[in-house]
């Protein structure tokens, strides 16, 4: 048994060089990346990036060609039972036994995983809100009730980690905002890890606390979303609404370290870079010129924005 | 262990929980009603006993050849409909052995044929009774305990025909159909096929051993034992690809 790649205890999942081949072209290729106790972590990547193919891996559905990956310490490859045991997943939407009860379909799962009790079917329909349908047949059941069984059934084992790919498709977005919800929850309350994919780049920007970025089956980047510390020395992007643009830019232009990225005169917007401790003095500037100041924002680039970047648009591979 | 007995349990539940579950044992009822009142109306020679009418009645040639068509509708959806409905996903990503789990729902799907040959069996007895009162025939319940058992045999041999061709091709219907037909078409082709004695070792020369009990074999020097140890030799043959497709199939 090839176990302790392991460096930190608190590492739940780690891949480590994952690869998948089909007819000599790989899918996937050589995927390595950990996520620790508590992490929400976002797997993006254009159509066809390998997200589904790599978390259908993690949980078994398909084999690996190469590498390996451990939960908790245990390989999927050599140790299937254990290493999935620690795991919860929705790949893509959740299925069910149409003409069985969602009561009835819960417990075909309880069976299968030793240990799980009545009473935590009972609190994982709680945490769910679903306590008062589990009695119907799951054919009566809209999408967003069946999200939320899926999402009861993952949890009934107690899982370390939750699988979730696409967990938002097909949701409105009020069923987005509650999924996105109990999933931050989840991770908060129960210390559970969780990768999560989606399309939804929006979803993934107010879920997670790191991106994985794949393309063409291979790691594009990682890295931590919503640094909220905001460091007085870091330069900021400020977008002016003002009276004068043409007054304002004399004006600014005589100020140190302020520079103007953009400027139009005809809607009178400036953008300028700038550190944040130099905004007042800033604003009083121009009031005293008698510059009307009618908008300050702060010019953000969305997740969008930067996975367009990092991936060179939504090619097709 | 005790994960293992609910894996058999949840794959009963899979098959009583539809409601379609009770139409399968409602037809054998139907028919074997049928049968009662026209054997009660025409009162044929050479039935004359209870035992005659069931041991007749549960033949592969007579209202028997239902057993084995119920069974195989049911044992081709034990894997194709986990795939249809896509809750395979689910399945397979639990605590559980992908040969676990194809193992409960090969032996449900054993243990359903068997209730289905049962039921045909009390129903021709309860038939019989009723027209015929108990009475005195030619056939002996010996006669008829060994068309129970062919019976078993036969509807097994194709519910695991059956139950790989819906691994191999995940379709209820294909295998549904591929079932049937070769129930159909297997008899047909031995009977043409006879004047080779390499016929001796096709699937379907072997499958109704009653006729070791009666008319004889389809080919000359076929005798049980060599019957028997062909249909082990198939039945084999069809669970290692079973198990090895199930096994390794990826879950797109």
């Amino acid at each position: 048994m090839k176990t302790a790649k392991i460096s930190n205890p608190s590492i739940v999942l780690q891949l480590d060089g994952l690869t998948k081949k089909i007819g000599g072209k790989a899918i996937v290729d050589g995927l390595s990346f950990d996520i620790a106790k508590g992490e929400v972590v976002g797997l993006l990547g254009p159509n066809g990036a390998g997200k589904t193919t790599t978390m259908r891996m993690i949980v078994g559905l398909i084999g690996m060609t190469s590498g390996d990956v451990r939960i908790c310490g245990q390989s999927v490859r050599t140790n299937f039972e254990q290493a999935i045991s620690h795991v919860g997943g929705i790949i893509e939407n959740p299925e069910f036994y149409p003409y069985m009860t969602g009561y009835d379909n819960l417990m075909q799962y309880k069976r299968m995983t030793a240990g799980v009790t009545e009473a935590r079917i009972a609190e994982v329909t709680r945490l769910v809100g679903m306590q008062d349908a589990l009695g119907k047949r799951v054919k009566a059941y809209s999408l967003g009730m069946r999200q939320r069984l899926g999402i009861a059934q993952a949890l009934l084992h107690e899982p370390k980690l939750l699988i979730l790919d696409e967990p938002t498709n097909g949701l409105d977005p009020a069923g987005i905002r509650e999924m996105r919800e109990y999933l931050k929850q989840i991770a908060e309350a129960e210390g559970i890890a969780i990768l999560v994919s989606s399309h939804l780049l929006s979803e993934i920007e107010l879920m997670c606390s790191r991106i994985v970025v794949i393309q063409e089956g291979k790691l594009v980047t990682i890295r931590s979303l919503g640094e909220s510390e905001t460091p007085t020395q870091k330069l900021l992007s400020i977008s002016l609404q003002v009276g004068n643009a043409e007054r304002a830019q004399e004006l600014i232009n005589l100020m140190e370290d302020i520079t103007i990225a953009r400027a139009d005169a005809l809607t009178n917007r400036i953008t300028l870079q700038l550190r944040q401790d130099q905004i007042p003095g800033l604003v009083g500037k121009l009031s005293t010129a008698g510059v009307e100041i009618y908008r300050i924002e702060e010019v953000r680039e969305t997740l969008e924005e930067e996975f367009m970047k990092l991936t060179g648009g939504n090619r097709i591979a | 262990m005790r994960n293992f007995t609910g894996l058999l349990v949840n794959e009963w539940l899979k098959l009583s929980k539809k409601r379609s579950f009770f139409v399968a044992y409602a037809i054998l009822a139907v028919v074997f009603g049928i049968l009662a009142y026209a054997f009660y109306e025409l009162s044929p020679d050479g039935l004359n006993s209870t035992v005659d009418f069931a041991t007749g009645t549960i033949m592969l040639q007579a209202a028997g050849q239902l057993v084995p068509v119920l069974a195989v509708l049911a044992a081709a959806g034990s894997v194709t409909q986990e795939h249809r409905y896509g809750t395979i996903k689910f399945l397979l990503i639990r605590a559980q052995s992908r040969n676990k789990i194809l193992a409960s729902k090969y032996i449900i799907s054993v243990v359903y044929t068997l209730t289905l040959v049962l039921t045909a069996a009390v129903l021709a007895v309860v038939a019989g009774y009723i027209v015929y009162g108990g009475g005195a025939g030619e056939s002996t319940w010996s006669d008829f305990l060994t068309n129970i058992a062919s019976l078993a045999v036969y509807s097994i041999v194709f519910v695991t025909m059956t139950f790989m061709i819906g691994i191999l091709t995940k379709s209820n219907g294909a295998s549904i159909g591929v079932g049937i037909f070769s129930m159909m078409v297997g008899s047909l082709l031995v009977m043409l096929l006879s004047r080779y004695t390499i016929t001796k070792y096709l699937l379907f020369s072997n499958t109704d051993l009653s006729v070791y009990n009666g008319e004889g074999p389809p080919i000359e020097g076929m005798t049980m034992a060599f019957s028997i140890v062909i249909l082990l030799v198939y039945m084999a043959l069809f669970l290692s690809v079973s198990f090895a497709v199930f096994k390794k199939r990826d879950i797109a």
